[in-house]
């Protein structure tokens, strides 16, 4: 659960554990209809600022609409995290993180609104588990990433080949697949690909180049949808998702077999999705001791993570949230660059440990967020011992070292401190939140 | 590696394996000091206190729009309505110029602060964000080395083991620059806000356990463990020593409101505390103008010249401006043609500043020709490493070999 959602409620983790474990991947990959979840947040219209320089509008009214954008900004963020928290469908937002790292687009500049990047994420969802060739040829469609990789601007008399460019390089293929040439005669075959007054996607053909391309080996009149097609019968391909999967869900640096495996896995179901990942959830990779937390937690993972522990609902993910996000290094809707996160080890470092560390603080000091009465019944004892195993396996699954356990024992018991050595009325509230956020900046924490 | 073939199948490459300062043939006399025949005044001890502050230009700035050939009659030719008018020009010299919003930036330039190296970049050019700033962090064109420039000048230059801020990033997320295989480099935002574990005061009594939070003797084996309870422990140090170590630090110094502004206070603050910090990461940007060019890189570069003269003011009036080197630098410049959308393509070279009281100011090798292009691109006249390699020697005060591969020649650049 950690790995294919992000993490559980202490209900749904007891409802999981009663499954087989072919149950409980069945029951991740057959995903419920989510339809009953907000599909986005209420957005304030937000036009793009050199359209309203344009627009003849003042300052005062260009700085209302930049808060608009960040209204908007905090909104979406706000929208998706609580998805993430509340869906029945942990695997559908996982895919969605994964495309949005992957396919990514950035709120910010480009002309790229609000309603865009929504849109965008909403293809995501759509295509969670979808055909990945399909998505491609979607997000070759898509208008926040025709603005983001401005192949709008793309034209037979000015090719703009940031598009052909990143499809190949961060999309598909991987660098050393494909040649500075191939990048140009692609480029050439996605002009005319571009936004009509509505920024909704046009084909073009006054702008489209159709003159012979000839592009990884074959030449004739392509189109960008001939080019994604062409890339798809690449092995590289199947090779480049196979491990992108790997180290998303499984570990860094998957073993160059296994990388085949599942790359054949990928050809086999012509880059269907849902039959490779059932294969790879249920494989003995998947749970086996090297891939035993071995993933770093995103950001993400550990804010949703973190709220589903306290079985909190959407509405109490709020601002402060979000700007610890930020240094830990990862804004929903902002990835840093084209490339999106790298993920594993650059995600810890000091400023971002200390912060996931301040950020369990301070959930745990908040009675609205964590309510102590809950624990302590869940434990059904105020002896340490027992309030430790309970906290233990909620926020670790058991994953602690005998020292640490001796100390967290200690801790409960007011070793330390002038309090009373007994758990009782007067110092449970304090000593649960305090232990609670001690297990939750251990190092196995902040591991799937 | 695969990844080699792309860059050896890319098409009309004319370098070979041009290295370290020598120039392009047939230059014509567009040329700023000579620098190829300038000799090695040997390595001179500097003192130890000397700190080197990086600027990372981040996006790919473009390097025609920034130092601008205004005397070359091609610039206007390609950039119809991107070009800067030759009367709107800083002139440095009689061939270039600084693009018009660095009115403080030049005003350092006059003060002999700034060196302008023209036309540094690299054989086999890469056009992607991603493996250029790795291939200008790494330093390492050729290959994909794990570890960063400065990680393996901090690897050998033999800093105190327990001091923490031997080198410091700027930034959320730390930059391949600082891969070490020996020292965690932290990273901080210039607010030092969030450097710190404000869990105690909250979590009453929880101080005492703080061990259980780098315990890696866990009951499972993760390859992140023992970084994870590496890096807390000397998070939990650090976090407590720095705010203290910088906090008798008093400037007037106005720097701008922008994160470069702070991230430079911050720079300022760490060199003027003596903590024995060498290197400094900061980043500005993003440079990427695919679209609407003009205002993104103006604003950006008003916002670098103000931010880098206010670091210079604060550092000067606490004597440090001599102690303290800056050098910027960028992935990659951008293509000579603008686009149909009022942008410019990624390109190949740009200059490169290096700043501070201890540089010999000016305009340093060849501008390169705008007659000769590669694809579309300038070439390189000076190569990365030999700007490396000159901080590394004449700054930093180490041997480049080891750190840079290859032999490059440093570049008599700094005030022995």
């Amino acid at each position: 659960m950690r790995r294919a959602g992000f993490g559980g409620s202490p209900a749904e983790v007891a409802a999981f554990a009663a499954l087989s474990m072919d149950a409980a991947v069945d029951r991740l990959i057959h995903f419920p209809d989510t339809a009953q979840l907000e599909a986005g947040p209420q957005l304030t219209e937000d036009t793009p600022r050199k359209e309203l320089r344009a627009m003849g509008l003042t300052t005062e009214q260009i700085k209302a609409l930049g808060r608009a954008h960040f209204e908007n900004a905090v909104a979406l963020m706000e929208w998706w995290l609580g998805r993430m928290i509340a869906t029945p469908a942990p695997l559908q937002e996982k895919m969605t993180l994964f495309w949005h790292g992957h396919f990514t687009s950035a709120y910010e500049g480009k002309g790229i609104t609000a309603q865009d990047i929504l849109t965008q994420n909403q293809l995501f969802r759509s295509f969670a588990l979808g055909n990945i060739r399909k998505l491609t040829l979607a997000v070759s469609h898509d208008p926040a990433m025709l603005k983001y990789l401005d192949n709008r601007a793309n034209r037979a008399q000015h090719p703009n080949e940031n598009y052909a460019r990143e499809l190949m390089e961060l999309y598909t293929l991987g660098i050393g697949n494909y040649t500075e040439q191939d990048v140009r005669e692609s480029a050439r075959a996605f002009t005319g690909y571009t936004l009509d007054a509505d920024a909704q996607f046009v084909f073009n053909g006054r702008q489209h180049d159709d003159g012979a391309k000839t592009f990884l080996g074959q030449t004739g009149n392509f189109t960008g949808d001939d080019i994604v097609n062409i890339i798809f019968r690449q092995p590289a391909a199947s090779q480049f998702f196979a491990k992108k999967l790997l180290e998303f869900y499984v570990y860094s640096e998957p073993e160059p077999q296994l990388v085949d495996l599942v790359a054949e896995q990928l050809k086999k179901n012509n880059f269907e999705l849902m039959p490779v990942m059932s294969v790879l959830l249920r494989s003995n990779v998947f749970h086996s001791d090297r891939a035993y937390r071995a993933l770093v937690k995103s950001p993400t993972e550990f804010v949703v993570g973190s709220y589903k522990l306290f079985s909190l609902p959407p509405a109490a993910v709020e601002q402060p949230v979000l700007g610890a996000m930020t240094r830990m290094g990862q804004r929903l809707f902002f990835p840093p660059n084209v490339k999106g996160w790298d993920g594993g080890a650059s995600w810890i470092n000091s400023g971002t440990l200390l912060t996931r560390e301040n950020l369990a603080s301070a959930l745990c000091a908040n009675p609205q967020m964590m309510q102590t009465a809950t624990w302590l019944t869940q434990a059904g004892s105020l002896e340490p011992k027992t309030l430790s195993e309970h906290i233990v396996a909620q926020v670790l699954q058991g994953d602690i070292s005998p020292a640490s356990r001796a100390q967290l024992d200690a801790y409960l018991s007011g070793a330390g401190t002038a309090a009373l050595a007994m758990l009782s009325g007067e110092n449970f509230e304090e000593r649960i939140r305090g232990a609670v956020y001690l297990a939750m900046a251990t190092p196995a924490y902040q591991l799937a | 590696m695969k990844a080699k073939t792309a860059m050896q199948t890319r098409a009309s490459f004319l370098l070979g394996s041009v290295s370290g300062l020598t120039v392009v043939a047939k230059n014509g006399d567009f040329f700023g000091r000579a620098l190829a025949q300038a000799p090695l005044s040997g390595l001179t001890g500097p003192a130890d206190d000397r700190v080197l502050v990086l600027i990372n230009l981040q996006g790919g700035n473009d390097g025609l729009n920034c130092v601008v050939p205004y005397s070359m009659p091609q610039y206007y030719r390609y950039r119809p309505t991107l070009g800067v008018a030759q009367n709107d020009v800083l002139r440095l010299n009689e061939q270039v110029g600084l693009n018009p919003n660095m009115k403080s930036f030049k005003a350092m330039f006059d003060k002999g602060q700034v060196a302008v190296i023209q036309g540094v970049g690299y054989p086999k050019p890469d056009h992607s964000h991603f493996r250029s700033q790795e291939i200008w962090q790494t330093a390492d064109p050729d290959g994909y080395s794990a570890t960063g420039w400065i990680g393996r000048y901090l690897d050998v230059a033999n800093l105190p083991k327990e001091n923490l801020f031997n080198a410091v990033a700027v930034s959320p997320v730390l930059p391949e620059l600082f891969g070490s295989r020996t020292v965690d480099v932290p990273a901080v935002d210039g607010n030092l806000r969030g450097y710190g574990l404000n869990s105690d005061r909250r979590a009453g009594g929880a101080a005492a356990f703080r061990s259980m939070l780098s315990d890696s003797a866990q009951p499972f084996s993760s390859p992140y463990l023992g970084k994870v309870a590496e890096i807390e422990t000397n998070a939990q140090r650090g976090s407590e020593e720095l705010p203290k170590l910088v906090a008798g630090y008093q400037t007037d110094a106005q720097y701008p409101a922008t994160i470069l502004g702070r991230s430079l206070a911050l720079a300022a603050q760490m060199a003027g505390s003596q903590i024995g910090t060498r290197v400094i990461y900061v980043a500005h940007g993003s440079f990427d103008t695919h679209t609407n060019q003009k205002a993104t890189q103006n604003r950006l570069l008003e916002q670098f010249s103000d931010a880098v003269a206010a670091f210079y003011s604060d550092l000067a009036a606490h004597g440090n401006d001599k102690r303290v080197l800056t050098m910027t630098f960028s992935e990659f410049g951008r293509r000579v043609a603008e686009n149909a959308s009022g942008g410019t393509d990624h390109g190949e070279a740009a200059p490169v500043f290096l700043i501070g009281g201890g540089v010999k100011g000016g305009v340093y090798a060849n501008h390169p020709s705008l007659d000769d292009l590669d694809n579309g691109d300038i070439k390189y006249t000076t190569d990365f490493r030999s700007v490396y390699a000159t901080v590394i020697e004449r700054w930093l005060g180490r041997p480049s070999q080891g750190i840079i591969a290859g032999n490059f020649p440093s570049l008599p650049i700094i005030a022995a």
